[in-house]
């Protein structure tokens, strides 16, 4: 049963398609695997095998029928309610039906747990949680990236091979790219949002897979999108590049890395690498932060913030409250810089098909302080892997993180973003990065998920 | 006039004006924001966007239509 545990997503749904092994007996083995190896990595916050098995024996024939997946703590299940990994939300929260729920049972699929998160999903590092941090399987003492911090360990340590994360900014691409995992930000609006507790009043978030790569995320996102992602090629791929502190200033591995796969994806589709440009990429990065950080804003008051849950963080606590002095002309003018990025980057992708930069600009930094050294300087992480992530957010492009190197032992990730609706060609390319480098970073396992087999032991 | 970042200027006011409490841990949370976000903030508010006007109700699953 080991061995069915560390194959793909699409492994085990074949697996239990054929019949090679009965959907109970591979819930009992996760269950069993969970139990294992969660308590270090803190990755999963709660378990319900009960209802697990009751979601088994209702399940109808669907692509990932009997196969077991993890979904964010920023869901809602009928057995359960979110608590967007703090101690206090500040919207209405209820178990109920959410639109990943619904795509994830008519899949057959099975949930087996919730994954950890970093608090209100207002962080990049996943060290911030009331239920404490998740751990980065690759070092335990580092940040798994956030907020989706607990589904991208749980697939890392392969205690499922799916998991369903949000992304409203960034994070389903910090996580994946700290964890060593393929990570889709769909196109806004085209991946199962109902349910959400801001989906009324969000233009960032979306639902999307992280898995072990880009076939995977091809079959968990066809779920959740409600429509396949079908296969093509990326033969002639046209690959932008940007200038200026998004490529330029990050951790010399990290660039070594990423210029490689990009020259290696650019021979593998015999595609071409050309320069865009994209003017005020940093304003453009407040921008989305101001967004993602006001619409939210309808749920506060002074009353309410007098009255905060003593258990929320102290950062937690102190952001909410400084989001109060936001100035409404920047959030006014933040809307006016959407909609010029949203027109730079339509002109761009009239000349290439993706742009390439690094996911995030340094390796995994140390849980206890999430600081990252670059060229220009000691940065917090947050500040740093924003630049990366927001522009995606920002104008509803679909973006994919994927793993291309190691260094110090920690993953290393290069993100492609494509026009609005080309999701299926972001996989296509992300698999064709895969080939290039012979699937050797997909396939990289951090220790807990190592058997004998793989250490050669 | 001469712009100011100084957390200890812009923050106690606001919070005061809202009637907002804050204990010091809270202000050290409050003043690292501010750090981070004042200057960008002042960044875009200078931002030159041209004639670009906001959409309305912008459909994000689409590129934007012609301006």
């Amino acid at each position: 049963m080991s061995d069915l545990l560390d194959r793909s997503l699409r492994g085990q749904a074949a697996a239990v398609s054929a019949g090679e092994v009965d959907g109970a007996a591979l819930l009992d083995a996760v269950l069993a695997r969970i139990e294992e190896r969660n308590p270090a990595l803190n990755a999963i916050v709660a378990t319900f095998p009960e209802q697990s098995r009751a979601m088994l024996d209702a399940a109808p024939d669907g692509p990932l029928g009997g196969v077991p997946v993890v979904i964010k703590d920023e869901w809602p299940l009928p057995w359960r309610a979110q608590r967007f990994g703090a101690a206090e939300m500040l919207a209405p929260s209820a178990p109920g039906e959410s639109g990943p729920y619904r795509a994830l049972r008519d899949a057959g699929a099975t949930i087996v747990g919730v994954g950890n998160m970093h608090e209100l999903g207002a962080g990049s590092t996943g060290n911030v949680s009331v239920y404490g941090p998740a751990h980065n399987p690759w070092d335990t003492e580092r940040c798994p990236g956030g907020s989706s911090s607990g589904p991208a360990v749980a697939v890392a340590a392969r205690l499922v091979a799916g998991a369903v994360g949000a992304d409203g900014v960034g994070s389903i691409r910090y996580p994946a790219a700290y964890c060593g995992l393929t990570g889709l930000k769909p196109t806004f609006g085209r991946a199962a949002m109902a349910g959400h507790h801001m989906a009324a009043l969000s233009t960032t978030i979306v639902s999307g897979p992280l898995c072990a790569d880009a076939a995977d995320c091809r079959l968990l996102g066809s779920v959740l999108f409600g429509e396949p992602l079908s296969g093509g090629n990326a033969a002639g791929l046209r690959i932008g590049i940007v200038r200026g502190a998004v490529t330029d200033d990050v951790a010399p591995a990290v660039q070594d890395a990423c210029e490689e796969a990009i020259r290696a994806l650019r021979a593998e589709t015999g595609g071409e690498v050309a320069e865009v440009e994209l003017a005020d990429l940093q304003p453009a990065t407040l921008a989305t932060v101001l967004i993602a950080n006001t619409e939210g804003l309808s749920g506060l008051s002074p009353s309410r913030l007098n009255d905060l849950d003593p258990e929320l963080s102290p950062i937690g606590r102190g952001l909410l409250k400084y989001r109060m002095l936001l100035p409404a002309a920047a959030a006014v003018k933040a809307q006016q810089v959407r909609t010029l990025m949203r027109r730079r980057v339509a002109a761009a992708f009239a000349d290439v098909d993706v742009i390439a930069w690094p996911t995030v600009p340094a390796v995994a930094p140390p849980l206890q302080a999430p600081l990252v050294e670059l060229p220009s300087g000691t940065l917090t992480a947050d500040q740093a892997n924003v630049r990366g992530g927001a522009l995606a957010n920002l104008t509803g492009i679909p973006a994919i993180s994927v793993p291309v190197g190691l260094s110090d032992g920690l993953p290393i990730a290069l993100q492609l973003q494509a026009a609005w609706g080309r999701d299926e060609l972001l996989l296509d390319a992300a698999e064709a990065l895969e080939r290039a480098n012979g699937r050797r970073w997909v396939e990289a396992l951090p220790p807990p998920a190592r058997t004998a087999e793989t250490t050669g032991a | 006039m001469e712009v100011s970042n100084r957390a200890d200027d812009f923050i106690p006011a606001g919070l005061a004006s809202f009637g907002i409490e804050a204990d010091e841990v809270d202000l050290a949370v409050m003043g690292a924001a501010h750090g981070m976000f004042w200057p960008p903030i002042l960044e875009l508010l200078e931002l030159d966007a041209g004639d670009v006007t906001a959409e309305r109700a912008p459909d994000l699953s689409q590129p934007p239509p012609a301006p």
